[in-house]
């Protein structure tokens, strides 16, 4: 665990970096990859920033109309950058939005152009399993496993371990096929990418510490995976079928 | 893959999740970090007993009841420097409902005259607690200044920031959250 740098004077969120290396990466890959798919490197470059821009903005004031009191009283703090003043659901909602909008109005079709980020998605996975290993978020559950990790105050399954070796193995199964995807359907490489993921995830959060319950002890996030897996595979076989 | 492959196999995956999320339903008080003291939201805050700059003693056990914000901070430190006036102002506007400031001073990487002209300078009325031997700062694995932890009247831990200075508007809207929890 390595939840801070200290450069100097400046303490810097381990986290947060990695996920700004993550999705330059990301971004980077998909950018090569896009061609295959018929998409444009800088029309993929613009779409990126163009959500990122959008999420940032619309997040933080989304987060400001929640409390518009406190912000009322220290106006300044709406261009502060703690991340802790946004809201990273209504961020991600505009940044999909501002994504949509920008992809009609270039008339990117919408399956190859879901095709082209799949690498950057599958990058960012992994920047997000190590981010959770540097700041200890997304912890496991106590066992008795020789390989637990001491974290918390008790011994754990090494589930941000876990959840970074699954995405690096999802990456390391479908990055090698990114040739073979010319044959395939525009769209079944980002549904093969959301199976994977979503499967990984409904195993995995058998080992999570953290799992928001439902009654009976049964693991929210595990339910949410299972309807992702299986709209995906439905896609996959509606694509097969079409073919 | 042949269509007529696919749909027998998604058929068997998913019958195979639905069986795994029912074998792996959490038994009750396996998931959530229950009672453990760890400087982790979620967690309960781990207990301490500090003395102040005014020789009074402090144990945040016995503060249960009462949100509290824990800020640790250094004089030499720019940004806990910066982000004091913020948390004095924080802290008038709240007090009176019960939400307390104890302010962590790391007094062993610090200069203790140094940290008591700038708690008189800025006329801060919250406790400063001095960490002479940095066991305090040890328990809340502080590695960076300032770092601040909410803690709700149950005593546990609501958020965890760390660096700074945090902004007014974040200071206000947290402890504005601990004290609906407390209602």
């Amino acid at each position: 665990m390595l939840p801070t740098l200290q450069v100097g004077p400046a303490a810097l969120q381990t986290s947060g970096l990695i996920l700004l290396v993550g999705l330059w990466l990301g971004l980077t890959l998909a950018e090569r990859f896009a061609p295959l798919r018929q998409v444009s490197a800088s029309q993929v470059y613009n779409l990126f920033m163009t959500a990122l821009l959008a999420g940032l903005i619309g997040g933080r004031l989304a987060y400001a109309l929640r409390y518009p009191a406190a912000f009322a009283q220290s106006p300044l703090s709406l261009i502060s950058p703690n991340p802790g003043l946004f809201s990273l659901t209504d961020g991600l909602i505009v940044a999909l939005l501002a994504a949509w909008i920008y992809a009609y109005r270039k008339q990117m079709p919408l399956w190859a152009a879901l095709d082209a980020f799949t690498p950057f998605f599958m990058v960012l996975l992994i920047a997000v399993g190590l981010a959770h290993t540097a700041s200890g978020a997304a912890f496991g559950s106590e066992t008795t496993l020789p390989w637990g990790i001491e974290l918390w105050g008790a011994a754990r399954h090494p589930s941000q371990i876990y959840e970074t070796l699954a995405a690096a193995a999802i990456l390391l199964v479908l990055l090698p096929q990114r040739k073979a995807i010319a044959d395939l359907p525009p769209g079944a490489y980002f549904l093969a990418f959301v199976s994977l993921s979503a499967a990984a995830r409904l195993f995995l959060e058998a080992f999570r510490g953290d799992s928001l319950l439902l009654p009976g002890g049964l693991r929210l996030a595990q339910i949410i995976a299972w309807l992702v897996l299986a709209a995906a595979l439905y896609g996959f076989s509606r694509l097969a079928r079409d073919r | 893959m042949r269509t007529t492959i696919l749909k027998p196999l998604a058929i068997v995956v998913l019958c195979a999740g639905l069986v795994w999320i029912w074998v792996s339903k959490a038994p009750p008080g396996s998931v959530s970090s229950g009672g453990i003291p760890a400087p982790q939201t979620g967690f309960q805050a781990p207990d301490f007993e500090l003395v102040s700059l005014d020789g009074e003693l402090f144990r945040l056990s016995e503060l249960r009841g009462r949100p509290a914000l824990v800020n640790f901070w250094a004089s030499w430190c720019v940004p806990c420097r910066s982000e004091m006036p913020a948390l004095e102002r924080v802290y008038q506007k709240y007090r009176d409902q019960g939400f307390l400031i104890l302010a962590v001073n790391a007094t062993h990487q610090d200069d203790l005259d140094k940290a008591r002209a700038f708690t008189a300078e800025l006329g801060l009325s919250f406790p400063t607690l001095l960490d002479q031997t940095g066991e305090v700062s040890k328990l809340y694995q502080v590695r960076a200044l300032p770092s601040s932890f909410f803690i709700d009247a149950r005593g546990v831990i609501q958020d965890v920031i760390i660096g700074g200075p945090m902004a007014e508007a974040l200071l206000a809207i947290r402890v504005e959250q601990l004290l609906e929890g407390k209602r």
